[in-house]
């Protein structure tokens, strides 16, 4: 007898783990604030959608979006208003909330349009998928755009993909000191795209896809690294046929490029 | 045998309707790059005669609002050839002069309508209105065989390839060149730009690379007994620096330390980074603390930090004066690994050619209830130093304002404490 009713509190609270969502996929342990990205975002920007403080997109960036809807959720839950997800923000959040986290996972990876609002059904809050991921992906300085990042990301894979890493950024850097040079134009696709700028444009390698790598040094260049110097142009020594591009003072070396002003 | 020829026709028939085809499509493409660029070099000269006349309207006028109005447009003309000018296959001297001289134009311009600067416009624009005026002529001249009936793409690619001495285009770049150096001496935004380069001042003792690996070692001990290989910068770069690259286990890097006086100017490591967060915000802002103590960056706080998906990128910026003011040009960037919170890099070459400041710019206090329209919070305030458009090292309120409503959306205002000219509005997202 005793038996049956452990085996059936058992089944009971199993089946509830199961059932019941917001028991499921809870925080990972990190106290989550303004800056920070990934999935503990996607579940504090879910689970703020589903109680109605959140109504932007649920991208796993915490930025001051999410920031003023956290800030609302602990003044109106009587919790200590920091706009910090620590332990006591996040029980609180997880005891009044659901999170379908495989349903909201699925769309972010389909590239979905979609909300995680609390009493509408889910497939309702879906509409429908542009195939590919759209959806930024990185946190950059507010000047650059994630438009900005794959248009250089495709430049440094298409010029310099076997170069060594620094080299990578370099390139990266040429094309933002372009952007700041009154000699060039305005725009970081204008400078990509100025006929005879960039070789990757002319021989169509700049089509290629990029990798993480060259996207990770294009980030590294956006946050301010420069390892040119301040380099305006590069060149390579062994086939490089204009005398201009000779005459033109050098500043260093980086694998098989010249940098220079 | 006739199977054999039979056979072998269909083949030659075959390749040669293959050929044909992308003949075809070759002469298809090349003509529509070919209406491109002619579509391109009519805007051009179109903007550029534009230019001129607006350019010489402006030494008509001196009603201070008609004459407003034309600097306006000169500023907008002007950033429309520059647009249009870089869409042509130039060659790189060519297409640099003209940007700059072009651009010139526009910055005064803009300079002299935001500071009222309308006599001194008077003054420089006599002759840049001579000039423009000659350069336009020279213009029609070097282009005018693009318009002939047997132009083809072929001349473009000439263009693009030959040195400009032997190009249509020679006597542009030569008067483009001259009117650049005696027309605009040296403008703001030159100036600035040249300010990257101001670490050539530096007057403290030299350094052996021996003494330079000690240092790096010194602040980055992770990398310590790497295998390096340093080099000089180049005989031609503005200031010398040491240039050493490193291979320690699964790291490869560089960093860049001035010969005089031994500053890092940059550091950067790669090495594969594990997927899971071993470290949390708090502990990389400890990390980021302790690592400005230990290099002796004691005038620095964090400004922003920024999380991703291998490091975290954190920005910094240098404290002056009684007000705690931020001087955003003076920044370090660090960037620290996720899984462990090694430091992965340093950027302090902002900083090492620190900005001089003015201090007694005066801070003429704002009523933000007047400033912005109701239903606009201020959430945050402090005091920032930052350029202005003309390049002019400014102390600023930095304002981050929010809307309310559903959406909560924020904004980064930057206002000049003395004049109240804002300076820059930036969505956050």
């Amino acid at each position: 007898m005793v038996r049956s009713i452990f085996m059936s509190v058992i089944l009971i609270f199993g089946t509830l783990a199961v059932v019941n969502p917001n028991q499921t996929f809870a925080f990972s342990g990190q106290v989550v604030e303004r800056g920070a990205f990934g999935d503990d975002v996607i579940e504090l920007q879910a689970r703020l959608q589903y109680l109605g403080f959140y109504n932007g997109k649920i991208d796993g960036i915490f930025g001051y979006g999410t920031y003023w809807a956290l800030r609302n959720f602990q003044e109106q839950y009587e919790l200590d208003i920091d706009g910090i997800a620590g332990a006591k923000t996040k029980e609180q959040l997880v005891s009044v909330s659901e999170y379908h986290r495989d349903w909201v996972h699925e769309q972010i990876e389909k590239g979905n349009r979609f909300t995680h609002y609390g009493g509408v059904p889910l497939a309702e809050q879906t509409t429908g998928g542009a195939g590919s991921s759209e959806s930024t992906d990185v946190q950059l300085p507010a000047k650059y755009t994630e438009r900005d990042l794959q248009l250089m990301a495709n430049a440094v894979y298409g010029e310099a993909r076997g170069e060594p890493y620094e080299g990578q950024v370099a390139v990266a850097a040429v094309i933002l000191n372009r952007l700041e040079s009154p000699d060039f134009p305005n725009t970081i696709s204008e400078i990509i795209f100025q006929p005879g700028a960039f070789t990757a444009v002319a021989d169509g390698q700049i089509w290629l896809t990029p990798n993480e790598r060259a996207r990770e040094a294009v980030l590294d260049a956006m946050n301010g690294w420069d390892p040119t110097e301040n380099a305006l142009y590069y060149f390579n020594p062994e086939t490089a046929t204009s005398d201009w591009i000779w005459s033109r003072p050098q500043i260093k070396k980086i694998g098989e490029h010249i940098f220079c002003y | 045998m006739k199977s054999a020829i039979y056979l072998l026709s269909i083949a030659v028939l075959a390749l040669g309707l293959y050929s044909f085809e992308v003949r075809q499509q070759n002469t298809q493409l090349e003509q529509t790059v070919q209406a491109q660029y002619t579509n391109a070099l009519t805007n051009a000269s179109e903007k550029l005669s534009t230019l001129q006349r607006s350019v010489s309207q402006s030494l008509l006028f001196q009603d201070q609002q008609a004459l407003e109005a034309e600097l306006d447009n000169i500023w907008r003309i002007s950033n429309e050839f520059r647009s249009t000018i870089s869409s042509l296959p130039l060659s790189r001297e060519v297409a640099n002069e003209w940007l700059r001289y072009v651009g010139n134009i526009g910055e005064e311009a803009k300079y002299a309508s935001d500071n009222r600067d309308f006599e001194g416009w008077h003054d420089r624009m006599q002759v840049v209105n001579q000039n423009l005026q000659s350069l336009s002529d020279e213009w029609t001249v070097a282009t005018s065989n693009f318009y002939q009936n047997d132009a083809d793409l072929s001349q473009w690619t000439n263009v693009a390839e030959k040195e400009t001495e032997q190009s249509p285009f020679k006597n542009v770049a030569s008067n483009l060149k001259t009117y650049s150096e005696t027309d605009f001496p040296l403008t703001a935004s030159e100036s600035d730009w040249l300010k990257k380069r101001d670490l050539q001042n530096l007057d403290d003792k030299e350094i052996t690379k021996e003494q330079a690996i000690e240092r790096l070692e010194i602040l980055i001990p992770g990398i310590k007994d790497a295998t390096y290989t340093v080099t000089k910068s180049k005989e031609d770069a503005p200031y010398p620096f040491y240039h050493i690259q490193f291979v320690k286990g699964s790291r490869i890097g560089y960093a860049d330390i001035t010969v005089k006086g031994g500053h890092i100017l940059s550091f950067l490591s790669e090495r594969p980074i594990q997927e899971q967060k071993g470290v949390s915000q708090q502990q990389v802002r400890d990390l980021t603390n302790e690592f400005l103590k230990r290099a002796g960056y004691n005038d620095v706080q964090i400004v922003e930090m920024r999380e991703n998906h291998q490091a975290w990128h954190i920005a910094l910026a240098r404290v002056v004066g009684k007000d705690k003011a931020f001087v955003y040009p003076d920044g370090i960037q660090l960037k620290i690994s996720k899984d462990s919170g090694e430091l992965l890099g340093l950027n302090a070459m902002e900083y090492v050619q620190r900005e001089e400041i003015n201090e007694d710019q005066k801070v003429v206090p704002i009523n933000w209830e007047t400033f912005f329209r109701p239903g606009t919070h201020v959430e945050e305030e402090k005091l920032i130093y930052t350029e202005n458009e003309a390049f002019q090292l400014r102390k600023c309120y930095e304002v981050i304002a929010r809307f309310d409503s559903k959406q909560n959306e924020t904004f980064r205002i930057v206002v000049d404490t003395e004049n109240h000219d804002v300076l820059k509005v930036e969505y956050m997202p």
